[in-house]
């Protein structure tokens, strides 16, 4: 009699493709959501300055200030109540003065005491996020971006064969595949493209 | 138990729909002003458009929206203090310069009215822009023969290139005055490029350099897909 072979075991490959993409979906959670968060700030870009809270507003002292640049400042701080110390002051005009502040500048006209308060605060986390985003630091970033496209990469490749049946990409998963692949697709084709 | 009588329901029911209604009043007057604001808004556009050029081009390029002010568009800021500030113009030239606040002061300054036209789509009108024309800069230093593009570079790398010719036009300035005041922060104080036939983006702000060159350098937004002569005109957006 011969002797019973025993039963060959199937290569059960879908659990390791299902670890895989579980795994490195939760690898991709920080990068996504500075990416998406970014991607959204920049592209409205025309509507806003997605890095800075820019501001500007008009004080009227309604005198002039005469004498020496140190003075005109030291009396606009006091004026204005500001509790510091300037970097710089710089007279860019005969009755102009500028009084360089951390994160603003103050634009003094000596000869009627108006001053255009103007400065930048930075928009923290986005900030840094569009920083990220842009690779504007440029060196070892490049390397964590092309990083995080190859594994969006295989994020998509790996959730195509993820789910088996009707369900899968034999059945369901393809229309939707089509559907996501036609939105670009559709767009370049309506609007006539680059 | 008390159940709630009928006429009580229907006087909820009343003040709910006249609560509704309130909302939806205010909410139809409230888009109704937004989008009053925004036509008259684009009556300006609608106006400038009508209007040409003395080169026999529409003043309002294809595409654009006229805003009444420059809007900040980012970047990463140079420092704003004019003691810090210092120009070099360099490169294929004779006699490199440096000038610095005082000594772009003392320069011949002109004031002109420019249009400006960013790429995202918005154009001011006649910005009253101060500051040296890069042509008398030119001559200054002396360009040698063979020079095609100007690099304009301003803080933290950014660069821009132009053609030589749209370089040395009348109307491009290194400014530091808009509309009668000293550039703001977010426009590049203390000193910007301004070069009107072009899209803003050329226009670097925080300006650091002018480098004259043979062979074209594209720059930073030139590099990261946009056109590399950025016409407004002729819709140079996009590489």
């Amino acid at each position: 009699m011969p002797e019973k072979q025993a039963p060959r075991r199937r290569l059960r490959w879908r659990p390791w493709l299902r670890a895989t993409h579980r795994d490195l979906g939760y690898l991709a959670v920080g990068l996504t959501v500075i990416y998406a968060l970014s991607g959204i700030a920049v592209n409205h870009i025309e509507d806003w300055d997605p890095n800075f809270n820019n501001y500007e507003e008009t004080h009227e002292l309604g005198r002039a200030l005469p004498g020496e640049d140190a003075a005109v400042a030291a009396e606009v701080l006091r004026s204005l109540d500001i509790d510091e110390e300037p970097a710089d002051v710089f007279r860019v005009d005969t009755d102009e003065v500028q009084v360089l502040l951390e994160a603003r500048t103050l634009h003094v006209r000596t000869d009627t005491g108006e001053i255009r308060d103007e400065g930048q605060k930075p928009r923290l986390l986005l900030r840094i996020a569009n920083w990220l985003h842009l690779n504007r630091g440029k060196k070892a970033w490049t390397y964590v971006a092309d990083a995080y496209a190859v594994g969006l990469l295989t994020l998509a490749i790996t959730g195509i064969f993820m789910l088996p049946g009707r369900r899968g990409i034999l059945g369901r998963g393809a229309i939707m595949v089509l559907l996501g692949a036609a939105i670009p697709f559709l767009y370049v084709v309506l609007s006539g493209g680059p | 138990m008390n159940t709630p009588k009928p006429k009580t329901r229907e006087v909820e029911n009343l003040l709910r729909r006249r609560s509704f209604i309130r909302r939806a009043t205010s909410g139809t007057v409230l888009a109704g002003l937004c989008g009053g604001l925004y036509v008259l808004d684009d009556l300006l556009t609608g106006e400038a458009k009508a209007e040409s050029r003395s080169d026999g081009r529409p003043r309002v390029p294809p595409g654009q929206r006229v805003l009444r002010a420059l809007k900040p568009m980012g970047g990463t800021p140079g420092s704003p203090n004019p003691s810090d500030f210092s120009l070099t113009v360099y490169g294929e030239v004779e006699r490199p310069l440096t000038l610095d606040f005082g000594g772009l002061l003392r320069s011949e300054n002109v004031e002109l009215e420019v249009d400006v036209h960013c790429v995202t789509g918005w154009t001011v009108l006649g910005a009253r822009f101060k500051g040296v024309r890069v042509r008398d800069l030119a001559e200054r230093v002396g360009v040698k023969d063979g020079v095609n593009h100007v690099i304009f570079e301003g803080a933290h790398g950014y660069t821009a290139n132009v053609r030589l010719g749209e370089a040395l036009a009348p109307d491009v300035l290194v400014a530091h005055r808009l509309d009668g005041r000293s550039l703001a922060r977010p426009h590049g104080a203390p000193v910007r490029a301004v070069i009107p036939s072009l899209y803003f983006w050329k226009s670097a702000k925080w300006l650091k350099g002018i480098k004259f060159v043979r062979r074209d350098e594209p720059g930073y937004w030139e590099t990261r897909g946009y056109n590399n002569h950025a016409d407004p005109w002729l819709e140079e957006r996009y590489a």
